[in-house]
């Protein structure tokens, strides 16, 4: 039932699976290493030493489309929409890694490269339904208020038809309605199959949607398990969390 | 409501004046200066797609188009070759210029690859100068033939503009076919964002340099145009100065917009011939806004850059939206 799927050893030594169809977020104070880690998953950057497995691919040293072609998608702590496209268009933009036709069959407007532009609208609208905003369909992204350029951002990476999906604090921005969507949305994302991990500083959120946490601080991993665990182990506590813990856990 | 018809009504007013403006204008310099517009056109559709979409600056496109006019007389004088594989080997070798420019320096950014693009222009002046055994050197190039199909030779004013403008047609559905679907998101998505279009699996490097060789491509056969029409050419032709010419249209014209690029192309073209345009208008004017004119685009650039970053196309959607945005 379990399959082995992802494995990270960076250069600071951190290492841990994610099991596929789990949520996993990861934790830990600013500079922990969080989006390096997100970056060395993804194409972005190169660790100096260690690996990505996913699916028993490996994962570093590659480009970021080689990621995407390997089915993980991605979306950035500062949303990286496309401003002067509409939100439909940007998540057509990630639709796009399934196009083949390219400059000269739609030069020519050749009716395969119709046929794919036609799926990838109806793709884009349907993925902007999934995730409950489909009302911004034509508003340009630069229009669009925080909130819904964060979810437009994972409906563009939904796009992209991942098996992996990495958000980097998706809630950052969300009033407490958008976060609570948030969490219903991610909870259909990995009823599809969609396997999770999630970069985030709402303890709350991360809490609610987690099956495996892991804590990271200053490079180091220094817990991983079950949410409940994460809230009782002292190191935790003490490393991370600190006085503010009680209010939030 | 109104706009959306204007919208629609728009391509139709314009193809029918542009077709029929040869019945309508009788002099034939005043001919000419349309054809010159028609093929400045074909240039800055080209720098619509690179600059206007894929956000890459270009300043060495009076380049290609000059490769694309020394192809064309060559092929056709030296070598004897019918007129539409002359055309057709201009705009290549004008695209292969073009890759062979894009492939090192589009893995450059902004200010890097505009002095790639700038250098390369400057080179490929020079070499237009000094190949003289190719190129007929500082003298020129005489005697190129005007455009034919077998018998067939298009030599009078109005079927050299309706060749050139039905040449700016294609390319223009071409342009926008290209736009309107996957390439042309893609463009517009590297522009906006290269982490987010890299996030979308989009190939950043193999998009710029598609964009970039059909430009080349275009500039190639407005510059094969430019030979058949003149009959003439010389490198004085295609200078840095025409180079800055033709970015300033497709600045003015504005970003993500081939209608705009266009105009724009038309009225600075027609800007250069206003004693021709306009009779009444003195000479020392005409002749100030000539001698002036790289430094009235560089500064046009500016001012776009500065106060209107969309350029035409931009102020025509913002006022579009008008109400219902504030």
């Amino acid at each position: 039932m379990i399959k082995r799927f992802g494995g990270l050893t960076a250069v600071d030594g951190v290492s841990f699976d994610v099991f596929e169809g789990t949520i996993k977020a990861l934790i830990g104070p600013n500079g922990a290493g969080k989006s390096t880690l997100f970056n060395a998953l993804t194409g972005f950057d190169k660790p100096d030493r260690g690996s990505v497995l996913f699916e028993g691919a490996e994962l570093v040293g590659r480009r970021p489309r080689d990621a995407v072609r390997a089915g993980v998608a991605r979306t950035f702590q500062n949303t990286q929409l496309f401003n002067e496209m509409t939100a439909g268009e940007n998540v057509m933009v990630g639709a796009q890694a399934h196009q083949r036709r390219g400059f000269s069959a739609a030069m020519l407007r050749l009716p395969a490269a119709a046929s794919e532009e036609r799926k990838a609208r109806e793709e884009a609208g349907r993925l902007l339904r999934l995730i409950g905003i489909e009302e911004w369909i034509d508003v340009p992204a630069a229009d669009l208020p925080a909130g819904i350029r964060r979810l437009v951002e994972i409906a563009r990476a939904l796009a992209t038809g991942p098996r992996l999906l990495l958000l980097d604090e998706p809630a950052a921005g969300l009033n407490a309605t958008e976060s609570h969507e948030l969490v219903q949305t991610l909870f259909r994302v990995r009823d599809a199959g969609i396997t999770v991990v999630v970069v985030e500083h709402d303890m709350g959120l991360v809490m609610d949607v987690s099956d495996e946490i892991v804590v990271l601080d200053r490079g180091r991993k220094i817990a991983e398990g079950p949410p409940r665990m994460i809230q009782k182990d002292p190191v935790v506590i003490a490393a991370y969390l600190g006085e503010g813990a009680d209010e939030d856990v | 409501m109104g706009g959306r018809t204007l919208r629609a009504l728009a391509p139709l007013v314009a193809i029918v004046v542009v077709a029929v403006l040869p019945l309508l204008v009788t002099d034939r310099f005043l001919l000419k200066v349309f054809t010159f517009a028609g093929i400045n056109a074909l240039v800055v559709t080209g720098l619509a797609l690179l600059f206007g979409h894929a956000g890459q600056v270009s300043l060495g496109h009076a380049a290609f188009v000059g490769i694309g006019a020394y192809t064309c007389a060559f092929c056709t004088v030296r070598l004897g070759w019918p007129w539409p594989l002359a055309f057709a080997a201009s705009g290549v070798l004008a695209a292969l210029g073009g890759l062979v420019l894009a492939l090192p320096s589009l893995r450059l950014k902004g200010y890097y690859l505009a002095m790639a693009t700038l250098g390369f222009g400057l080179l490929m002046s020079l070499a237009f100068t000094e190949a003289e055994p190719l190129t007929g050197g500082v003298d020129g190039f005489r005697g190129i033939p005007f455009p034919s199909l077998g018998p067939l030779e298009v030599h009078d004013a109005a079927s050299l503009y309706w060749l050139v403008w039905a040449t700016v047609g294609i390319a223009l559905v071409a342009a926008f076919n290209l736009t309107s679907m996957r390439p042309g998101r893609a463009m517009r998505a590297l522009h906006g964002s290269e982490p987010g279009a890299q996030a979308c699996g989009v190939d950043v490097v193999g998009v710029k340099v598609r964009t970039f060789v059909v430009s080349a491509l275009l500039a190639g056969l407005a510059g094969a145009l430019y030979a058949s029409v003149v009959g003439f050419i010389s490198p004085s032709v295609f200078t840095f100065g025409a180079s800055i010419t033709f970015l300033a249209m497709a600045v003015v014209g504005g970003t993500n917009s081939l209608a705009g690029p266009l105009v724009a192309a038309v009225v600075l073209t027609l800007v250069q011939y206003l004693d021709a345009l306009i009779p009444g208008i003195p000479r020392e004017t005409a002749q100030l806004l000539q001698s002036y004119r790289e430094d009235i685009y560089g500064l046009a650039i500016i001012l776009v850059v500065v106060f209107a970053p969309g350029g035409l196309a931009g102020m025509w959607r913002r006022r579009g939206k008008g109400g219902d945005a504030a």
